[in-house]
């Protein structure tokens, strides 16, 4: 058999991450054979990265082919769609993996750290075996593997029950979502007799109605529970946050983006486009998941979980564009449908990007400051410049400013939405334009909750002792961290040489459509705004100015504490009250002693937020079923006649079925 | 011939900012019979903090010192987008409206950063308000453009002004009434004048825009200060370009050229003395009625959207 | 044609768009004063249809109905407000049920629907659609003001609003009413006016406010 040069390096990819780096570690638990995994997994990533460019910018397909070597058909194969999406599991991987070694050496313990990385090890190949499956089979089986592993990592980061609790609810949601995509993929079975993707796609086309519409709700179910849509993002804010850094950075980064990958594959490359209402169906839930995203975001105190919901707003993002993509496919615009369909692969990248960045940035922050709530840190810009920096990047990046790779996804979503207009149908006509409005909205929040963030962090004064002593980070993390913002400001100022590969993609999984002009005119005006701002600064900076320290202005007091400073708590204030109602915030003011109201001695404010809809809405189900276990229960005696028993009688109702069917 | 009158155009947004306050606030003065400064008074002022030496927080960090040249530069590319006189603009067909909104955004996203580096509470006050009121305005300023751009089929600037200049300016349709209602409050509340934060006020528990500025002192100053009359006409210029662009100068008629600065000026005169009229008339509104302010102009633009459906046939 | 010609096909063009207007800005005024004064800008625009309508089809009696309009809801009626509020010494808000962000986009879903409704006619109706859109939209305002306005002020003025509404509706599909008619019904709205006065002003009298809200304590 020949290998082209890019399926060795995959095999090698492959075979680093599932076998050499695992066993590595696991059989020799000595410092030189974990450094030589590390190396090991770092390098293959280097290597992934270098085939999955070929690939992309490039038309050149890897395939390896294990159908032999196991008893299942499990091939693994890169097509431009993969390919996009393994460089960016690769490319981003790098990084965090450079930042990990630092981090997990601080954080755990000799032993439990090579369990780590086994895991972590592990779950990148789980999560390149889902972009690369080019069977049903395999794409199960990495989807699968992808969920156990990430829970095996949030529970080797510590043990309590409240973190049992959520990984329990964790689990359980990736399993309601791993069977609706088991689903999808044996809804094909009857019409493509095979589940190898070849087969798939060739019988997508002739689907009935009914069935198409199925698998468009079952893929929808799936993909969303897993990218974490509201209402079924309830996992993503639990599982995130307690994850340890790098591994949350994994998570928001790269596993969200598995489900735009499966969701992208089903859609659009299976199916070509759903029902007509299939768009619309997604737009709103991708408006209602942004915003809501983004509003529970702002509400928060604590870095990580504060992140977390900003991935939902971001997931909500994406889907705006896969939704767009897909009303323009139904409406028979395959020009407009490429633009959103790049818009939304497009953010994706860049998401993995900043979020991962944000992520592992946090990390630097609570090892340093060994705190993660807002209100405890401070001033860290002055104690760890260059973290502050990359963070600071990445806030731009993630609020969608100008000049940082987040804007330039926003800006063509923008685009496709804008050009929603010139649609026949009346109904896209008015929706997608106003659509504009809800990203507007979601963008400027976006903007307002990480000016908190940033700016309650990184500036003013520490609020706490352990923010007043922090120092930079180490210099491993310091690596990954100025790898990531270097890739969010190069994607943000030169988009254009990720955008003409993206744009032949959606060619590739749209057949007919041209090359949308937005994407070459915002690759054209983006180096000239930089180059404006760049001159403006080069000015200021020749201009010579004497400086002088001078006290802040204290209305005449003799100084300011930091506790005269703003907090997190307060900078949201004024959006927590405008949308008071989005948050139902349970308040309890406590007056000490009670029965003299008029001379407290100390009064004591608490405002929670509640998530009144979240359990209104999963109270049915849950109680359903706890009544529906409560009635199975009876099933078990415990008595092993009865077991015989059944095991009796449902071989006798078998064969009596068998008998009626013929 | 015509990057030289792309040129004059910036040229002519960046250095006649500092007269539009000015101008606005002699008329306010008028209004109220007193005598008022004079209008070169903004000049003399930032050739003054430009010399001046620069004070800094002690807790400040390069953030601080970044955050108003970040903010000069980007309301610099702002007015490359904004056809004056001319119906191109140096970054008129390339870039659209919202990159210019964008380019706002990114300038007041540092200018608060730099508000919260101060360690002070009125910079957090100022930073914590302005969150609030641009978030809330950029929905109804994207939907207001969006609604014209759907009428020109265009997304730039130079198209969208080329096409209302084709325009009867009597056939008055209900997308460009809402439009321009809803764009002109969203304005008042971008470039922080009466109903939403008041520029001359001092008392630091009403101000957003002067809260954040208040630690800085010197070049720093002079640049924010400066930045923000240029985002103030640059905002005017872009009212006038996009509902009443008649008399400017296009390829069809060159030799307006000449006539066209002229005529800009009284356009902006116009706006001028309506706005110093707003803002005699009209008291503060209260924090938390700004969101029913920019509620309202959401709904206009919204409207406005909805509307172009009717009109476009 | 000539300018008054011109004119007029440019108010029976455009100004249903500034009716729009005003009954959006009437959904936001948080005075009763800017209430008023928004009726009486919204019956000056419509007398000004009136009589554009009563030029470019030469119909005559339409010109006096026009002046109707004008002396009754443009100078009279506002007048009768304020003299009215300045003698129940009310205080100046409209205490509405709903915020003016609320409101405005009721109010622009109102526009909406109307304006679909009308559209669905087509051509069934052979009248333009822009001022019949706003008619409608008219009467809907008027009705929603009267819902989400506990000042008793403010729903008399939620009803004039609907009643320009149906006199908006007539004129265009049947260039108005016959003038006995017309003027009939102005009498009635004076009335009905005196009356709803007489009685808010007995109400203020006995209760002390004009929160129609509190009356249910009433109920017994």
């Amino acid at each position: 058999m020949q290998l082209a040069p890019a399926e060795i390096g995959f095999v090698f990819l492959l075979a680093s991450l599932g076998l050499l780096a695992p066993l590595v570690i696991m059989a020799r638990r000595t410092k030189t054979a974990r450094a030589f995994a590390i190396a090991l997994i770092v390098g293959s990533n280097v290597v992934g990265c270098l085939v999955a460019a070929v690939c992309f910018w490039r038309e050149s397909h890897a395939v390896v082919d294990l159908s032999s070597f196991t008893p299942f058909p499990f091939a693994l194969g890169i097509d431009r769609l993969s390919a996009l999406f393994l460089l960016l599991i690769c490319a981003v991987a790098v990084p965090v993996s450079i930042f990990a070694v630092s981090y997990f050496d601080k954080h755990h313990s000799e032993q439990r750290r090579s369990w780590m990385w086994a895991f972590y090890s592990l779950f990148l190949l789980s999560m390149i075996v889902v972009v690369t499956a080019s069977t049903g089979f395999a794409f199960l089986i990495g989807w699968e593997l992808m969920t156990l592993l990430s829970a095996g990592l949030i529970l080797m980061e510590g043990d309590s029950a409240e973190r049992r609790h959520n990984v329990f609810i964790y689990l359980l949601m990736m399993h309601v979502s791993a069977a609706a995509v088991a689903a999808c993929f044996f809804l094909f079975l009857p019409y493509s007799h095979s589940l190898s993707f070849g087969a798939i796609r060739a019988s997508g086309t002739g689907l009935p109605g009914g069935v198409r519409a199925t698998i468009c709700l079952s893929a929808f179910v799936g993909f969303g529970a897993k990218a974490g849509l509201i209402p079924l993002h309830l996992w993503l804010p639990r599982a995130h946050p307690i994850a340890p850094s790098p591994v949350s950075a994994l998570m928001s980064g790269i596993m969200l983006k598995m489900a735009v990958y499966g969701f992208v594959r089903f859609m659009f490359d299976f199916l070509g486009g759903g029902p007509w209402w299939c768009g619309y169906v997604v737009l709103l839930a991708a408006a209602v998941t942004g915003l809501l995203g983004i509003l529970y975001a702002i509400a928060e105190n604590d870095l990580k979980r504060l992140l977390a919901y900003s991935s939902v707003e971001n997931i909500g993002i994406i889907f705006l564009g896969l939704g767009t993509s897909l009303v323009f496919l139904a409406h028979g615009a395959p020009l407009g449908a490429a633009l959103a369909l790049v818009a939304a692969l497009f953010h994706t990248f860049n998401h993995a990007f900043f979020k991962s960045l944000l992520f592992l940035g946090t990390g630097a922050i609570s090892n340093s400051a060994h705190s993660v709530n807002l209100n405890e840190l401070g001033g860290l810009q002055r104690r760890m410049p260059l973290t502050g920096a990359a963070v600071l990047i990445g806030c731009c990046s993630i609020a969608g400013l100008p000049l940082f790779n987040g804007f330039v996804s926003e800006w063509l979503t923008f685009r496709s939405l804008l050009a929603g207009s010139t649609l026949i149908d009346t109904k896209a006509q008015i929706i997608l334009p106003l659509m504009v409005g809800t990203l507007a909205l979601i963008g400027g929040l976006a903007a307002a909750c990480f000016v908190k963030a940033f700016g309650t962090a990184f500036l003013g004064r520490p609020r706490s002792t352990g923010a007043e002593h922090a120092e930079e980070a180490p210099f491993g993390m310091c690596v990954g961290l100025v790898l990531l913002g270097a890739g969010c400001l190069a994607t943000g100022i030169f988009p254009g040489f990720l955008l003409r590969p993206l744009v032949t993609l959606a060619q590739v999984l749209i057949p007919g459509a041209g090359v949308p002009e937005e994407t070459l005119s915002i690759a054209r005006i983006l180096p000239w705004t930089a180059a404006i701002l760049l001159g403006t600064g080069t000015l200021v900076a020749l201009f010579k100015r004497r400086e002088r320290v001078a006290r802040t202005w204290a209305c005449g007091l003799p100084g300011l504490s930091s506790r005269m400073q703003y907090t997190s708590t307060v900078f949201s204030k004024p959006i927590r009250f405008i949308f008071a109602q989005v948050y139902r915030p349970d308040r309890k003011v406590e007056e000490l002693p009670a029965d003299e109201p008029y001379f407290p001695v100390s009064i004591s404010y608490r405002s929670v937020r509640t998530t009144s809809y979240e359990r209104a809405l999963y109270r049915p189900f849950v109680e359903v079923f706890v009544s529906l276990a409560y009635r199975l229960r009876r099933l078990q005696t415990g008595n092993i006649q009865v077991y015989l028993l059944y095991i009796f009688l449902a071989l006798v109702s078998l064969l009596t079925f068998l008998r009626f069917q013929r | 011939m015509k990057i030289t009158l792309d040129v004059i155009q910036v040229l002519i947004l960046i250095l006649g900012a500092p007269l539009v306050p000015a101008i606005i606030a002699r008329l306010k003065a008028l209004l109220q019979r007193r005598r008022g400064a004079s209008l070169w008074r903004p000049y003399a002022e930032l050739f003054k903090l430009l010399r001046k030496e620069e004070l800094v927080p002690p807790t400040s960090s390069a953030v601080f010192r970044l955050a108003p040249v970040v903010m000069f530069g980007a309301t610099l590319c702002v007015t490359a987008f904004v056809p004056v006189v001319h119906v191109s603009a140096l970054f008129g067909s390339r870039g659209d409206f919202f990159l210019l909104v964008y380019l706002l955004a990114l300038g007041r996203f540092f200018l608060s950063l730099g508000a919260l580096d101060g360690g002070s509470a009125f910079g957090g006050m100022g930073a914590s308000r302005e969150a609030l009121v641009s978030s809330l305005a950029e929905a109804p300023f994207l939907l207001g453009l969006v609604a014209i751009a759907i009428l020109a089929s265009h997304a730039d600037l130079a198209s969208m002004v080329a096409w209302t200049l084709q325009q009867d300016f009597f056939n008055i349709s209900a997308v460009h009434i809402l439009a321009f209602t809803s764009l002109a409050m969203v304005i008042l509340a971008e470039t922080g004048r009466m109903p939403v934060d008041n520029p001359t006020t001092h008392l630091e528990l009403t101000m957003i825009h002067e809260g954040m500025a208040l630690e800085y002192s010197g070049p720093s100053l002079a640049l924010i200060e400066w930045a923000s009359a240029i985002k103030l006409h640059a905002m005017l210029a872009l009212l006038i370009a996009l509902f009443f662009p008649w008399g400017i100068a296009s390829a069809s008629a060159q030799r307006g050229i000449f006539v066209a600065p002229l005529i800009y000026c009284g356009k902006i005169g116009v706006l001028m003395i309506l706005l110093s009229m707003i803002e005699s008339a009209v008291a503060k509104l209260r924090m938390y009625l700004v969101p029913d302010f920019l509620g309202v102009a959401s709904a206009l633009s919204a409207l406005a959207v909805i509307f172009t459906m009717w009109v476009k046939r | 044609m000539g300018l008054v010609g011109l004119a007029t096909e440019k108010i029976l063009s455009s100004f249903s768009v500034f009716l729009f207007l005003t009954i959006l800005l009437l959904a936001v005024a948080r005075r009763i004063s800017t209430s008023v004064l928004l009726f009486g800008l919204q019956s000056a625009i419509i007398a000004a249809e009136v009589l554009a309508t009563a030029f470019q089809e030469k119909l005559p009696e339409v010109y006096v109905v026009g002046g109707l309009v004008f002396v009754i809801k443009v100078v009279m009626i506002p007048r009768a407000f304020f003299i009215l509020a300045k003698r129940l010494k009310t205080v100046r808000d409209v205490k509405a049920s709903t915020t003016p962000t609320q409101s405005v986009f009721i109010v622009a879903v109102i526009i909406y629907l109307s304006y679909t409704a009308v559209h669905s006619y087509g051509g069934a109706v052979h009248v333009p659609d822009d001022p019949l859109a706003a008619a409608v939209s008219l009467i809907l305002t008027g009705a929603f003001l009267m819902v989400s306005r506990k000042k008793a002020l403010v729903q008399m003025l939620g009803l004039l609003v609907l009643e320009n509404g149906i006199f908006m509706a007539a004129l265009i599909t049947t260039f108005g009413m016959p003038l006995v008619i017309e003027i009939g019904i102005f009498f009635d709205i004076l009335m009905g006016l005196l009356l709803m006065g007489i009685f808010t002003f007995r109400i203020s009298d006995t209760f002390e406010h004009l929160d129609v809200s509190k009356l249910r304590r009433l109920r017994g």
